[in-house]
């Protein structure tokens, strides 16, 4: 048995498909490559794959992680190859590397914040955006209506915000750093954020990436409630999920 | 707008992108004809259509020949393309449907005939073959219901009468002369093809009855194109693998197409013949090749009674063999009620639970023999027992109401027999028999040309109601699931199967009305569609329910499906003698 860990890009049209089709998309790849899949004992074996949290509908992303379970072990460089040879265009493996045997399946259970770069093109006032981030990170609470096919409910989504920042202004638009709170705590929509700004229009072209995955919110919401601060985590406080994350190294800055 | 902007604002905009696995991108500068394929339904629905995947596979296996698809959008989708004035577009490479060589439709389902119309209108192409210049492509159907092509005939440049995986080159060579005129011409020519402008359409009173004669020295009668041997026909193994989940998110293999039972309701019987089987050496390479391009985890054995492929027992052991340490499973969707398809079934249950569905069709020996399903009522026990008794916990069984002859006992024969199957299912689970889930499903009859039943009027919505209402006081309980067909889609089917060809005209009004997605019970409107064909001056009341005499002239009769209407009646004859027996 080996574990291996991939980071992967999720891009282009492929952008469009959700979270429960891309593990299946992800388990056919692995098939086609004919990898040393291991499988779920019973009557209706299955490979073993995690995936990090879903990507909103829509958006891309290059920090995107899952786990495979394998039979036997195999040089990470071969699988990357091997995978990358028969995923669909938009999605590739970054990089992959094994986890010692002693580790159990990796879930990704302790990714809790999510970060975004959102690009809005079309007529956009820096300035007012800038106060508007302002003003919004100075409120106590931010009540935003999720629901869906259900009936609808109210819902604080202030304490999910734990950075948000203008990062770039030009003739074509802006760009909005964000980092949100994610995972089965609670957490903050990157939609619902551009909404509250605002800044979603018929007129108006938005793009989500996703940049980052980490695992800390716990530091991260204390922090926030705390100092409501506007500005990025202080480095060194979060755990950036990337392949020397598996032994949870330091992130850098947003 | 472009395509890219709407996809936020719609459900499943994975529907309407592409780059699927094995989905084919060719340059349509480096060949000579570009071919559109559109299946009227969601993306879903046509993704699990085999022949929809044949034909892609043999037009783009050809150098000169390039195929592309398309659906019809639903209408969250179809309001943004309205509203931003975007037309209708090709999968692969977002081509407005226009701007191909030829468009090939899928005829499915008579529930579909409105959303060809508004394909059509989407893609601003003429709804009439009549209103159609030389700038606009071929419009070419074929499929299950070309078999009575009249209802759509009007909206067709041409409609392949049968199997269509050899002509398709034929029709692509048509379009590659990019002249609508010599197109037409040369598309007359092929077999099995019928070119409705060729033909004149003559009714009498309401209801089908109507005749339909050559002009411009058209032959009398198309007769249905079919391939000779299923294991040269041409079978994709590197098959599309759709991101969306679909119907059948699986391999599908053909193991035999064509059934020789002879069920006296069954069109499918009919358009289908002659029996072929491919050989187990085939499918198994098949299987093999197909599970390696695609990365599925299970392989459908496809026939419309895989237990009478003659190889079944050996194909299905060296399948599990093969691929069952890889977890690939193995399933057959269509079993018969008896001991050996159990056995069978058990075979494959070593890999993957799959669900086991019967279809006796009427409950009553009398009744079976009016219809030609030969399963005796020991054989379905026996057959249930034996799947109980082998761990199943669940089963599906199929009947149909309003067949031919058919009396108020025999429908209460259903609930007995229901009843009894639960008995047996709750002996033999024993402690588990508080899992036993029997799915207890119930169509409406409905006579389709080219079966001995076509003469036969439906029975009234308000009599199938009625039938319904018995099964549904008499069917109650934990373990029973019933479900049943709406007589209104049932009524509707049965108009537009048995439809002539001024019932074009009820589906454009229908359309012009807002039909959609006829099939999508919270689309279907069963009142529209009554004012639909009243406003095209018809009786949908008519082509459902009127009984025809032998004698008279059928708007299908230019269709030779193989069995001669003698034969038909001969067979009609017989069915109603044994009822009386």
């Amino acid at each position: 048995m080996a574990q291996i860990i991939c980071r992967y890009h999720k891009r282009d049209e492929v952008r469009w498909i959700s979270h429960l089709d891309l593990k299946r998309t992800l388990e056919r790849a692995m098939r086609r490559a004919q990898l040393p899949l291991a499988l779920s004992q019973g009557h209706n074996p299955h490979p073993k794959i995690s995936l990090s949290p879903p990507l909103p509908l829509g958006a891309t992303g290059d920090a995107e992680l899952f786990s495979v379970q394998l039979a036997e072990g195999m040089d990470p460089g071969e699988l990357k190859q091997r995978i990358n040879d028969s995923l669909p265009s938009g999605l590739e493996v970054m990089e992959a590397w094994v986890l010692p045997a002693h580790r159990k399946k990796e879930t990704f259970g302790d990714i809790d914040i999510a970060q975004y770069s959102v690009t809005v093109k079309g007529e956009v006032d820096a300035a007012r955006v800038s106060e508007h981030i302002a003003d919004l990170m100075g409120q106590e609470e931010l009540i935003v209506q999720r629901g869906g096919k259900r009936p609808p409910r109210s819902l604080d989504i202030r304490p999910f915000i734990l950075s948000l920042a203008l990062a770039q202004a030009s003739e074509d638009g802006v760009e909005l750093r964000m980092r949100l709170r994610t995972g089965s705590h609670g957490g903050a929509r990157p939609q619902e954020v551009i909404e509250l700004l605002a800044l979603n229009g018929a007129d108006r072209t938005i793009t989500y990436h996703r940049t980052g995955l980490f695992a800390g919110a716990q530091l991260g919401a204390e922090r926030a409630s705390a100092g409501r601060s506007t500005g990025a985590p202080r480095a060194g406080r979060l755990h950036r999920w990337t392949r020397s994350r598996s032994s949870r190294e330091r992130s850098e800055s947003p | 707008m472009d395509l890219e902007s709407l996809l936020p604002r719609v459900t499943k905009p994975a529907r309407y992108t592409n780059g699927e696995w094995n989905a084919v991108h060719k340059d349509a500068a480096h060949v000579r004809a570009r071919v559109c394929l559109v299946y009227p339904d969601t993306y879903e629905l046509g993704m699990s259509h085999l022949g929809l995947q044949i034909l892609y596979h043999v037009l783009n296996s050809h150098p000169d020949f390039l195929a592309e698809r398309a659906f019809a959008p639903w209408p969250d989708m179809e309001r943004q393309l309205r509203d931003h004035g975007v037309p209708l577009m090709s999968l692969e490479s977002r081509t407005p449907l226009r701007d191909f060589d030829a468009i090939g439709i899928t005829l499915p389902y008579e529930l579909t005939y409105t959303n060809i119309l508004n394909v059509l209108d989407l893609a601003a192409i003429p709804a009439r073959a009549a209103d159609r210049g030389p700038d606009d492509p071929l419009v070419i159907g074929g499929g299950p219901g070309a078999v009575n092509p009249e209802p759509v005939a009007d909206f067709f440049d041409a409609i392949l009468i049968g199997e269509a995986e050899e002509a398709i080159l034929d029709i692509a060579e048509a379009a590659a002369l990019r002249d609508r005129d010599a197109a037409l011409a040369r598309l007359s020519e092929i077999p099995g093809m019928y070119v409705p402008s060729n033909y004149q359409a003559a009714f009498d009173g309401s209801g089908p009855k109507g005749s339909v004669t050559p002009r411009n020295g058209a032959p009398a009668q198309i007769a249905r194109r079919f391939v000779a041997h299923l294991d040269d026909a041409p079978f994709p193994t590197g098959q599309i693998v759709p991101f969306l989940d679909t119907v059948h998110s699986r391999v599908t293999l053909e193991i035999m197409r064509g059934c020789t039972r002879g069920c006296r309701f069954c069109q499918a019987g009919a358009a289908y013949l002659p029996r072929r089987e491919r050989t187990v050496e085939t499918v198994l390479r098949q299987a093999e090749e197909a599970v390696a391009a695609t990365g599925y985890d299970e392989v459908s054995l496809l026939a419309f009674t895989s237990v009478d492929y003659r190889g079944i027992e050996e194909l299905v052991g060296k399948l599990v063999e093969r691929l069952g340490g890889r977890g690939v499973g193995v399933s057959l969707p269509s079993l018969r009620a008896d001991a050996f398809s159990i056995a069978l079934a058990n075979k494959i249950q070593q890999v993957r639970k799959s669900g086991l569905t019967f279809a006796p069709e009427a409950a009553t020996d009398r009744l079976r023999r009016v219809i030609r399903k030969h399963t005796s009522e020991d054989e379905l026990f026996a057959a249930a027992e034996a799947a109980f008794s082998s761990g199943w916990t669940r089963l599906k069984l199929y009947f149909m109401i309003g067949l031919p002859t058919e009396t108020e006992e025999d429908v209460e024969a259903i609930s007995d027999l229901v009843r009894r199957v639960v008995g047996f299912g709750r002996g033999a689970l024993g402690s588990r028999a508080g899992r036993l889930r029997i799915a207890v499903s119930i169509a409406s009859f409905i006579p389709k040309p080219h079966t001995p039943f076509q003469w036969v009027g439906q029975e009234s919505r308000e009599g199938l109601l009625r039938k319904q209402e018995i099964l549904q006081r008499a069917l109650r309980g934990r373990a029973i699931k019933l479900s049943w067909t709406d007589p209104g889609v049932s009524e509707l089917e049965a108009a537009i199967s048995r439809g002539d060809r001024r019932v074009g005209a009820a589906i454009e009004q229908a359309r012009a009305l807002g039909a959609a997605f006829d099939a999508w019970s919270e689309h279907f409107d069963f009142d529209r569609w009554a004012r639909a064909f009243g406003e095209a001056g018809l009786d949908l009341h008519d082509y459902a329910h009127r009984t025809l005499d032998y004698n008279d002239p059928l708007p299908w009769d230019h269709i030779s499906c193989g069995i001669g209407k003698d034969a038909l009646q001969a067979e009609a004859e017989r069915a109603f003698s044994e009822g009386d027996a």
